[in-house]
């Protein structure tokens, strides 16, 4: 059921890990000066997670997902949510066939291995938690009919701050289903001028080769489980989590879903920045990302946004 | 104007704990300071609250200093003393009232929380009850708890704040009992607190006017308890002898100041099975020792027998004391009296009581004999109308004429007096002897209950071969005053209040079992007297116990338990110990005299020190990644010999390179 731009599938290198370095070095060849983030991204991915992305328009989101569709040689799917999308937009609907005399199901674009909602809060309520009810079960009903989706699966999201006009902010019960949200950011002059210089990046993103294919990806994904972590790298994620939950700045600290999350999440980015467990530097790196939408500020604190609530925490807590 | 702006209700999370602690603390106080400092009390929460609510300004600080003069004075007033138990802790409880005008923040909550920590304290100067310990604990929580509650800018339940503040408690109980075991018990205390008179209501009076008091009020205050070794006395034998009052002026019968009479004892002639006894008397701050009828042995210090047979111990009885005493019920006392004895045992105010003192005289001729003239005197009370009665009419002048002929109500003083007062007219030596009578056995404990509502006046007369013995005139009017054998007296003073008649069964049990829980509380917890510490001392191993020893053995033991109490803590709060990996980093980090900051990575350290340095690039990046694999990757790939070489190479280069620096920073 892989529809849209689906790609051919290449031998690969036997090795995961060489697979995982190549993807990394693509991905860094579009996006300039992100090597931080595309490691974030893949981590996320390759602990299983979804991404989301926050950032204003312009920034390369959707170059970011769709280059990793591509490297990782998964089929992707883009969904632009407005504000007149229908849940039926998203997941098909069942047409009927007058030669079979039946009702056929079309798979919408959610069927796709990566899966890049684009903008997601633009789009209503409604239209947000039937991508969202998706990614949780990864499996779609329509007409009494169960769908699975295919796997590997990932969701990209991307979304405008919610400041924006026209938005409607997903609740914090949807931000939770997002191992992952990043902000890419403005791109330092040296990188900008490269970008400024250089091939249109759409137009790269055509030649790159996927590295890798999904049995690849899935013994990546086990791999990732299996990074070592030690007890004073878990005695530093629980001093992490007690100190969101005691701080007075907080008013709600991390869930245990939370600093499972954590966890997962500097697994996978140890993995990915090939240590040989998992560093305190992991933890650091996805804290901010994995923490940072699911912390919410006591009104009286002076850190507003999740990057600064992030770095608070984090430059309190003492490394064991 | 911010000076005088409103509260900004910061407070109000936190005051209503500190008002709650503060005023269980103030309790039981309460019933013994006077009822305007309640009022004050009352008034100034009230105050305090409603201005944290409504963000009402505190009062100026003239009106605070003229409240706490006036209070001051107040107590002054009250009490003409500012030192004592009660003027003292009506000062305390009142200047905590008024603290409250004057509760900007925290650091004035602190504050009254001392002060309230202070006050159920300083209950323990008046009483230490059964109900002490647990008020003193719960009180302590309590206080603990809004300590807690105003510590906290988190939200945290009520729970949470109580569990914490019950085990902050219980770190401190081993404290607890330390000083309780240790702290030395000295028999003359250094500090002496002087209690309230008014509140000194127990134990006898020294001198006796029937009449005057027109009601006696009945307490079910313990006078002492009673533990029989031997068999119990049948209840009309359970005389408890105190003082012994043989002047008479007429209206008032008055005894000797306690004095040692060395032939007291030898008038003496026992008779019978002796009766063996431990009393536990509660204290009197009077020198009488109460004994059962008539002592032969006792082994209280200091104690002695005076000139009519009556116990009194040198020192006043100021705290619980315990003695074994053994008495003969059955004796002979006096067999010869010297004329100057009978004389002055007959002796009576001339014009006083003249009725009284003629029909004496009158039966006396009578009756023939002095033992048929007792008789018939007895006879009298019993079969004419005579009323016992707790409330007799006021009598006046010549009371006894009043009660005889006139009002025939009365209680044992009244009897005692007109007894003695007709033997006396009649030529026959008698006294009174007040004390008390019966005592009902607590079946909870095996122990004899002896209350101040048993306190009881009867007479000793003088016959030829007889000797002084003991008549009893209330007997002949209210035999069952004697023969009760469970104090009805009590349930007569509060049971009649409440339209009982009959003290119900349950209130009876709950009422015995309640003493018999005192009993053990005195017995195992305020019987920790200075004697029962140097046994306990000697029993422990101690050489000759004195206070220093004590005092000394404490402060260790304090230290020891503080020391233990404060490792626990460490050790619950901070990270577990370093292991190797982290040490030889701890060691690297030193060498590069670079402190790693809170929260920083090895990597971001890394980055942080060779920004500067540079030509450390190398070494101190051996140093993180073999660091990092040693503490964070797995086992096989720990190696703390590289991992040392490193740093021991990276303490060389840096020593070298940075004494080259010094020499040449050209290079």
């Amino acid at each position: 059921m892989q529809q849209g731009n689906t790609l051919e599938k290449l031998p690969l290198s036997a090795k995961p890990r060489d697979a995982l370095n190549a993807a990394r070095k693509s991905l860094g060849s579009i996006i300039l000066g992100k090597d931080g983030e595309i490691s974030l991204a893949l981590a996320c991915l390759l602990a299983r997670g979804h991404l989301l992305i926050e950032d204003l328009p312009g920034l390369g989101k959707t170059i970011l997902a769709q280059s990793i569709a591509r490297v990782l040689g998964l089929s992707f799917q883009r969904i632009q949510f407005t504000s007149d999308l229908l849940p039926a937009d998203i997941v098909g609907v069942s047409i009927f066939r007058q030669e079979s005399g039946q009702f056929e199901f079309q798979p919408g674009p959610i069927f796709a291995e990566l899966v890049l909602a684009d903008e997601v809060n633009r789009a209503t309520p409604k239209a947000q938690s039937a991508l969202l009810e998706a990614m949780e079960e990864r499996q779609v009903s329509v007409d009494g009919h169960t769908h699975q989706l295919p796997t590997p699966y990932f969701v990209v999201a991307t979304q405008n701050p919610s400041d924006q006009i026209g938005t409607f902010p997903l609740p914090e019960s949807q931000l939770d289903r997002f191992l992952m949200r990043l902000e890419l950011g403005y791109p330092n002059e040296e990188n900008e001028r490269a970008l400024l210089i250089g091939t249109d990046r759409r137009q790269m993103l055509t030649q790159i080769r996927p590295t890798m294919n999904p049995e690849t990806l899935t013994a990546l994904q086990q791999a990732v489980t299996e990074v070592h972590m030690t007890d004073p790298l878990i005695d530093y994620v629980q001093a992490l989590v007690r100190f969101t939950r005691e701080s007075p700045d907080i008013e709600t600290g991390l869930s245990p879903r939370g600093a499972l999350a954590l966890v997962a999440a500097a697994r996978a980015h140890a993995y990915v920045e090939n240590h040989s467990g998992v560093f305190p530097d992991d933890v650091q790196a996805v804290f901010g990302p994995v923490a940072g939408h699911r912390l919410k500020p006591a009104s009286n604190s002076a850190y507003r946004t999740p990057a600064e609530l992030s770095r608070y925490v984090l430059d309190n807590v003492n490394i064991p | 104007m911010s000076k005088r702006s409103g509260t900004d209700g910061s407070l109000l999370n936190s005051l209503p704990w500190t008002l709650a602690a503060l005023a269980f603390s103030v309790l039981p106080h309460l019933q013994f300071l006077p009822i305007w400092v309640t009022a004050i009390f009352l008034a100034c929460s009230a105050w305090r609250l409603q201005v944290e609510r409504k963000r009402w300004r505190l009062p100026p600080a003239w009106i605070r200093i003229l409240l706490a003069l006036g209070c001051f004075i107040g107590v002054l007033a009250s009490y003409e003393s500012v030192s004592g138990v009660g003027p003292g802790s009506a000062l305390l409880a009142v200047m905590a009232a008024l603290k409250l005008l004057e509760t900007k923040q925290r650091r004035d909550q602190f504050v009254l929380l001392f002060i309230s920590i202070f006050l159920i304290m300083s209950s323990l100067l008046r009483e230490q009850y059964l109900w002490s310990l647990p008020y003193l604990l719960v009180g302590v929580l309590f206080t603990m708890t809004a300590w807690l509650r105003m510590s906290d800018t988190r939200k945290v339940s009520l729970g949470q704040s109580i569990r914490t503040g019950g085990r902050l408690m219980a770190y401190s109980i081993p404290l607890m009992i330390a000083m309780w075991v240790f702290f030395p018990r000295i028999a003359t205390p250094f500090w002496s607190v002087p209690i309230d008179t008014s509140s000194a209501t127990s134990g006898l009076s020294d001198r006796m006017s029937p009449g005057d008091i027109s009601s006696l009020s009945l307490s079910d205050a313990v006078a002492f308890r009673v533990k029989f070794s031997s068999e119990v006395p049948p209840p009309h034998k359970r005389y408890w002898r105190g003082l012994v009052l043989h002047r008479f002026n007429g209206r008032t019968w008055t005894g000797n100041e306690p004095s040692l009479d060395s032939n007291a004892r030898k008038d003496i002639t026992f008779q019978g099975e002796p009766v063996e006894y431990q009393v536990t008397m509660e204290p009197t701050r009077q020198h009488w020792i109460f004994a059962l009828d008539i002592p032969s042995d006792w082994d209280l210090g200091q104690t002695y027998m005076a000139q009519q047979q009556q116990l009194a111990r040198m020192q006043p009885v100021d705290q619980r004391v315990t003695y074994n005493a053994v008495s003969y019920p059955d004796f002979l006392l006096d067999s010869e009296l010297s004329r100057f004895s009978s004389d002055y045992y007959t002796r009576l105010p001339d014009n006083s009581n003249p009725r009284a003192v003629a029909l004496a005289r009158e039966m006396r001729e009578a009756a023939g004999s002095s033992e048929v003239f007792i008789n018939r005197v007895l006879r009298k009370f019993n079969q004419e109308e005579f009323f016992y009665t707790l409330q007799p009419p006021p009598l006046g002048s010549n009371p006894v004429d009043r009660f005889l002929f006139e009002s025939r109500q009365g209680f044992c003083e009244h009897y005692a007096s007109a007894f003695a007062v007709m033997m006396r007219a009649a030529g026959i030596p008698s006294r009174v002897v007040l004390g008390y009578q019966g005592g009902e056995i607590n079946p909870m404990g095996e122990y004899m209950i002896v209350r101040q509502a048993d306190a009881h006046a009867w007479n000793e007369v003088w016959l030829p071969r007889r000797g002084w013995y003991r008549i009893d005139p209330t007997a002949a009017v209210a035999p069952e005053r004697i023969e009760a054998g469970r104090s009805g007296a009590m349930f007569d003073g509060i049971g009649a209040s409440w339209g009982l008649n009959a003290p119900s069964e349950l209130l009876y049990q709950i009422t015995m079992t309640w003493d018999a829980l005192n009993t053990k509380w005195n017995e195992w917890i305020l019987a920790y007297g200075p004697d029962n510490q140097s046994q306990f001392m000697e029993w422990l191993g101690m050489d000759d116990p004195n206070w220093r020893k004590m005092m000394l053995t404490l402060i260790v033991i304090v230290i020891a338990l503080i020391a233990i109490i404060s490792l626990l803590l460490i050790m619950r709060y901070r990270p577990p110990p370093k292991d190797d990996a982290a040490l030889l980093y701890r060691k690297f980090t030193r060498a590069a005299g670079v402190e790693p900051e809170m929260g920083e990575t090895p990597y971001s350290y890394f980055a942080r020190l060779t920004n500067e340095r540079t030509e450390l690039t190398e070494k101190a990046g051996d140093v993180t990644s073999l660091y990092l694999d040693a503490r964070y990757g797995p086992t096989e790939l720990a190696s703390m010999k590289n991992l040392e070489n490193a740093v021991t190479e990276f303490s060389r280069q840096k020593k070298t390179r940075g004494g080259r620096e010094t020499h040449s920073p050209a290079s």
